[in-house]
């Protein structure tokens, strides 16, 4: 990345940081809501989008990353508690990916799907470490010697945090790891044919990508101050899929947009159901509607909210400018009809 | 000897695809491998790199046995293929693939983790000076692979098994599909490579003008099994091999 833009994205950065404190609360809330959903959906992204393995366990996983930071921030560790609450969830990956290394497709995310099961069912009775079915209290994170305990103080540590996973991912693309990761999702035969340990880069898709939605999950505990079994369950799970399908596979902007898209259309259809009265029905609708949408990007927009967005920028750029400006991959846009499978280009 | 393949034998339920093959490679040699289809040529490759496991025989490679070894460590032994039908890799730009191809015999494990940090400039002109100038993808190194023609999309297959720095490379059909034009460039490549690199070649072909005039020795299969053995004149003038190979009574 060059010098300039990585000053401007740094400046973009702290500015929404340091914005997020004129927020109000509720706004401070929604703004460290979605960018920790984003976190996790990134991690989601790398595994799914990026490396071909499709999970429905990442609800089990944020659950780990809460219940980790939580016992540790408890006991006084601080933002180790976050880090250590990677390292559960990434190790906890790794168990839950295993199958994977057999399995295929279809039948590797039955066997996430019943991961899930098992750690929802592990929450509930390992007391000792979950306080089980009443859930655990999480005492506020301390920092530098303060707990952080306003929805405003999150919402910027949620931001500098999702800057420094998107940044961090980016990297990891950009080595043979990341490389290899893409061809092991087009094709494990070719993979295996050019010398690509498919078995390692599996392990170590699974690895990163548990830590970071561990992460979030040590910040869905501190920012929620509860862990209970009910809050991880495949709902949460469902939810992640749906900000993957709904922002874009394999582009790490579908994934910030996902979750803007996954958390903050409920709040508005709430809104909308208080202000006119009618918000115990609407509130039932939300799962249906929710299903609906999946259903209509799947059709219409396989790539998401990211590849809409770029094709809307392409298109007011032609209206605006007599010669557009040229894409940067013209000749992939031109010729590929577009046969579910494509994706664009990684940022 | 460099490649010494002896009494290879493996069989798909009850075809015997390869039968008792052997054949053998010196260094710097470029052997082709001909015979009528289904004759076991592609599998016999992918025997020898480690996709396929033969039932029985031999893969002595400068004294390591290969048999058993799973491809990503028959690459790391200075064994490289290419491939019939090269994949779409959508994502990928030339670059990326020749990276992944230097990888193959790259730093493991932990050691990986130090690519987060490391920059990839020295490797990159590295790759530009030794694999892709010399085959002609210097000025499309960072388009994306899908976008390629398919002559072009072969080329950078090979560049990616070049860049595995081999010792033998197997080559699986490397003209096939491609125009004449681009056929005769890709036979000048393949012996450019061997002269400078001294890198023993083991490619099946179809395309006889290419193997009479690439190979130094010619190795027919038929039925999975070899049925003759010598330079191109020998080979076309031996009456079984125009039998069973160019269709004559």
């Amino acid at each position: 990345m060059p010098a300039r833009r990585r000053l401007a994205l740094l400046a973009v950065v702290v500015l929404a940081a340091a914005g997020s404190f004129a927020l109000g609360r509720f706004g401070a809330y929604l703004v460290h809501s979605v960018a920790i959903a984003a976190i996790a959906a990134m991690g989601l992204n790398l595994l799914t989008g990026f490396a071909g393995q499709i999970s429905f366990a990442s609800g089990a996983l944020i659950g780990i990353g809460a219940y980790t930071a939580g016992n540790l921030g408890n006991a006084g560790w601080g933002l180790g508690a976050i880090l250590a609450a990677g390292v559960a969830a990434a190790v906890a990956s790794v168990v839950i990916g295993l199958p994977a290394l057999r399995l295929r497709g279809l039948y590797y995310a039955i066997a996430t799907l019943a991961a899930q099961f098992v750690l929802e069912y592990l929450f509930k009775i390992v007391e000792p470490l979950t306080k089980g079915i009443s859930g655990m209290n999480i005492a506020p994170l301390v920092l530098l010697g303060r707990p952080v305990a306003s929805d405003q103080a999150w919402a910027a540590i949620s931001i500098a945090i999702l800057a420094l996973t998107w940044l961090g991912l980016a990297r990891l693309m950009r080595t043979n790891v990341g490389r290899a990761f893409l061809v092991v999702r087009e094709n494990e035969l070719v993979a295996k044919g050019m010398g690509i340990d498919v078995v390692r880069v599996k392990l170590w898709a699974f690895l990163a990508s548990g830590f970071v939605i561990g992460v979030s999950g040590a910040l869905v505990g501190f920012t929620t101050r509860l862990a209970s079994p009910e809050g991880f369950g495949l709902s949460l799970s469902i939810d992640q899929v749906a900000m993957l399908i709904v922002g874009g596979q394999g582009v790490w902007a579908g994934s910030l947009l996902g979750a803007g898209f996954v958390v903050l259309i409920p709040e508005a259809i709430q809104r909308l159901g208080e202000a006119l009265h009618v918000a115990n029905l609407l509130s039932a609708m939300r799962e249906m509607s929710f299903g609906l949408l999946i259903v209509l990007f799947l059709l219409f927009e396989p790539r998401g909210l990211a590849a809409l967005l770029r094709r809307l920028a392409r298109g007011v750029s032609r209206i605006a400018l007599p010669h557009p400006v040229p894409d940067s991959s013209p000749v992939v846009a031109a010729r590929t009809p577009a046969p579910g499978g494509t994706r664009e280009k990684a940022l | 000897m460099a490649l010494q393949v002896t009494d290879l034998t493996i069989s798909f339920g009850g075809v015997v695809a390869v039968n008792g093959m052997s054949l053998s490679i010196e260094p710097g040699e470029i052997v082709g491998l001909i015979g009528p289809n289904g004759a076991g040529k592609t599998t016999f490759i992918n025997c020898v790199a480690g996709a396929y496991r033969p039932s029985r025989g031999t893969v002595q490679w400068k004294g390591t046995e290969l048999r058993g070894l799973a491809p990503h460590s028959v690459i790391r032994q200075g064994v490289a293929r290419t491939f019939q039908n090269v994949a779409s890799l959508h994502d990928l730009t030339v670059l990326d693939i020749v990276k992944l191809g230097a990888a193959a015999r790259g730093r493991r494990g932990l050691a990986a983790v130090a690519d987060l940090w490391r920059g990839e400039a020295a490797l990159e002109a590295e790759l530009h000076e030794t694999v892709l100038e010399p085959l002609g993808l210097a000025d499309i190194a960072a388009q994306p692979v899908q976008t390629l023609s398919y002559g072009l999309r072969k080329a950078v297959d090979l560049a990616r098994a070049m860049a595995s720095r081999p010792e033998l490379l197997l080559l699986d059909e490397p003209v096939a599909g491609l125009t004449v034009q681009e056929g005769q460039q890709m036979a000048a490549v393949i012996r450019e490579v061997r002269d400078r690199r001294r890198c023993a070649v083991l490619m099946v072909e179809h395309k006889m003008d290419v193997v009479m005039s690439t190979c130094d020795r010619i190795t027919v299969m038929a039925a999975g099994a070899r049925i003759f053995e010598g330079t191109g004149p020998a080979v076309q003038a031996d009456p079984e091999v125009r039998r069973v190979y160019l269709g004559e009574p």
